[in-house]
């Protein structure tokens, strides 16, 4: 999650918003987390941020790109738990 | 309260038109072409003791009570108050939180807590570069985009407070952008705000001069010539002491009144309205024929007898200005004619009408005292080949005047080649000059501070502000 909101928020940004959330210790809920982001920065802002930590997760694990294709509408609750179970697997 | 004990509050900013932001800007700099701006983010910058603090203050009291927040970097609440005691309500009124010892990350929680719950529709960041500084380029761009993100999400406007004169990453984030400055004007100092950005508002004036006085933020729009038809019967003015008083409030206390037998001298530069000239020619007139003086007026190159007469007579009634007031156009062909002169008049021969019309008119003074006010342009309109000639008269009627008990007043124009020996003669002088289309006045002898001249109250009296 850090990563992504990083590239965004910056350092100061990203842990900002994992303190504001009080998630700075274990991995949150993503609709949890899409709740608490979209009351901070609205639908837009939102979308970007999630697309951006998406993005630096298939990175880091070489997944394909194709999850943020913008044709496609983009649930990162699904997105995130997806990468989740490709991770345990 | 600290900055991250500061609770969640319900409620929401923007609920109506006169919510929006550009709104309550533009109540505050009582700019109207900020009513128009969509102006969510804004940069007051300057260097140290430009006023910065007082204006971002002063929009914050905007926002209305418990709706503002002020993030301060610099100072403690306590000693904010004290140097600006002014806004103590206003700092008493709305959150203060004090992050001079929070990081950046904290302070970016801060104020993810304020705009949240979009209860705060302005959060002042004095200063923000004392914070930002902290940080390296990349780092301050992003956490400036994310304050950006935060604002625009939650409808709260934000004002950033610089010392950073030159141009930062926020310069191109914010929707507008202000810089105070102070500048000397004939050694005396004067504030100007500018207007540097305002994204979507048309910007017909980007400089203005305002004042602190009295710890709040005044600014003054262009010079605008008065309606005298709203002018009402105006009071006279007691003598003050052994001094004529000037008729107005403001002048006398700038002045502090014409001693007899001295001359005032007005210097003013060619783009000074004559209306503003006015209002230090009217009010000692007036009162003069208030209080059963007379007058001579030798008015200002291109003024209508017709319009002074009735304005002199509807403050002092048709009978006073027909018996005790003598105005003597000496453009005017017919004047000398009356005054049996010949075609060609000279100075000297002004002189005789002058001192003859004097005398006349301090029969009819019930103390035998005459105020005369005179345009020295207009005279050397007139006499432009035979300066010296001028000079010299001017120069009698005044040591004439000085074992009178008669009061002199000159109107001067700056380029005018007999300026420094008449104002090395005179007892007074005074200075008028537009800045940014303000008519700003001082005094040179005696030395007093600067002074915006309006019409505020009446149209016939100035109305003084100090800049301070």
């Amino acid at each position: 999650m850090h990563g992504g909101l990083d590239k965004v928020l910056g350092q100061s940004g990203a842990e900002a918003v994992l303190m504001h959330m009080k998630m700075t210790d274990n991995l949150p809920d993503p609709a949890e987390f899409h709740k608490k982001l979209l009351a901070l920065f609205g639908v837009q802002g939102t979308l970007s941020l999630e697309r951006a930590i998406v993005k630096d997760l298939a990175v880091r694990l070489r997944w394909s790109l194709t999850v943020l294709k913008m044709e496609e509408s983009f649930d990162f609750s699904a997105t995130m738990r997806a990468i989740e179970k490709g991770v345990k697997a | 309260m600290t900055p991250l004990q500061l609770e969640h509050q319900k409620g929401t900013a923007g609920s109506g038109a006169e919510d929006l932001i550009e709104t309550r800007i533009a109540s505050v700099l009582g700019l109207k072409q900020f009513m128009q701006g969509p102006i969510r983010a804004l940069l007051i910058k300057g260097l140290a003791g430009t006023g910065k603090t007082t204006v971002a203050l002063e929009i914050l009291k905007a926002a209305g009570k418990g709706k503002g927040a002020y993030v301060s970097s610099r100072v403690p609440k306590e000693l904010l108050e004290t140097h600006i005691p002014a806004m103590k309500e206003t700092l008493h009124n709305q959150e203060f939180l004090d992050i001079r010892l929070e990081d950046a990350s904290s302070v970016l929680d801060l104020v993810m807590q304020l705009t949240e719950p979009k209860k705060f529709r302005t959060i002042v960041f004095d200063s923000w570069d004392g914070l930002a500084k902290e940080l390296d380029q990349r780092e301050r761009l992003r956490a400036e985009k994310t304050l950006m993100a935060l604002a625009h999400n939650s409808g709260a406007q934000l004002v950033f407070v610089s010392e950073e004169p030159g141009a930062t990453t926020i310069d191109y984030l914010v929707d507008g952008i202000l810089e105070l400055v102070t500048v000397e004007e004939q050694d005396r100092t004067v504030r100007e705000f500018i207007i540097h950005k305002l994204r979507g508002t048309k910007i017909p004036q980007r400089k203005y001069i305002f004042t602190l006085l009295d710890g709040k933020f005044t600014f003054f729009g262009p010079y605008t010539i008065p309606d005298y038809s709203k002018m009402s019967k105006i009071a006279q003015r007691p003598d003050i002491g052994e001094s004529y008083s000037f008729g107005s409030g403001a002048l006398d206390r700038l002045f502090g009144g014409m001693i007899p037998g001295s001359t005032l001298s007005i210097e003013y530069d060619e783009n000074v309205p004559y209306s503003a000239l006015r209002a230090i020619e009217y009010p000692p007139i007036i009162n003069f024929l208030s209080r059963g003086r007379s007058a001579i007026l030798l008015p200002l190159p291109g003024a209508n007898d017709e319009i002074i007469n009735s304005i002199l007579a509807r403050a002092v009634g048709k009978n006073v200005v027909s018996e005790r007031l003598r105005i003597l156009n000496i453009l005017r062909t017919s004047d000398l004619k009356t005054a049996s002169l010949p075609k060609e008049a000279t100075p000297q021969e002004i002189h005789e009408i002058v001192a003859n019309e004097t005398t006349e008119l301090r029969k009819k003074s019930v103390d035998k005292t005459v105020l005369l006010v005179k345009s020295v342009s207009a005279l050397e309109n007139l006499f432009a080949s035979d300066l010296d000639s001028l000079l010299e008269v001017t120069s009698q009627e005044i040591i004439t005047l000085q074992q009178s008990h008669d009061a002199h007043i000159l109107f001067l124009p700056k380029d005018s080649p007999i300026r420094s020996r008449i104002l090395s003669m005179s007892s007074s002088y005074a200075k008028l000059f537009v800045r940014d289309g303000t008519v700003l006045m001082f005094g040179v002898k005696p030395h007093t501070g600067i002074y915006a001249l309006q019409h505020l109250e009446d149209p016939i009296a100035p109305s003084l502000t100090q800049l301070v």
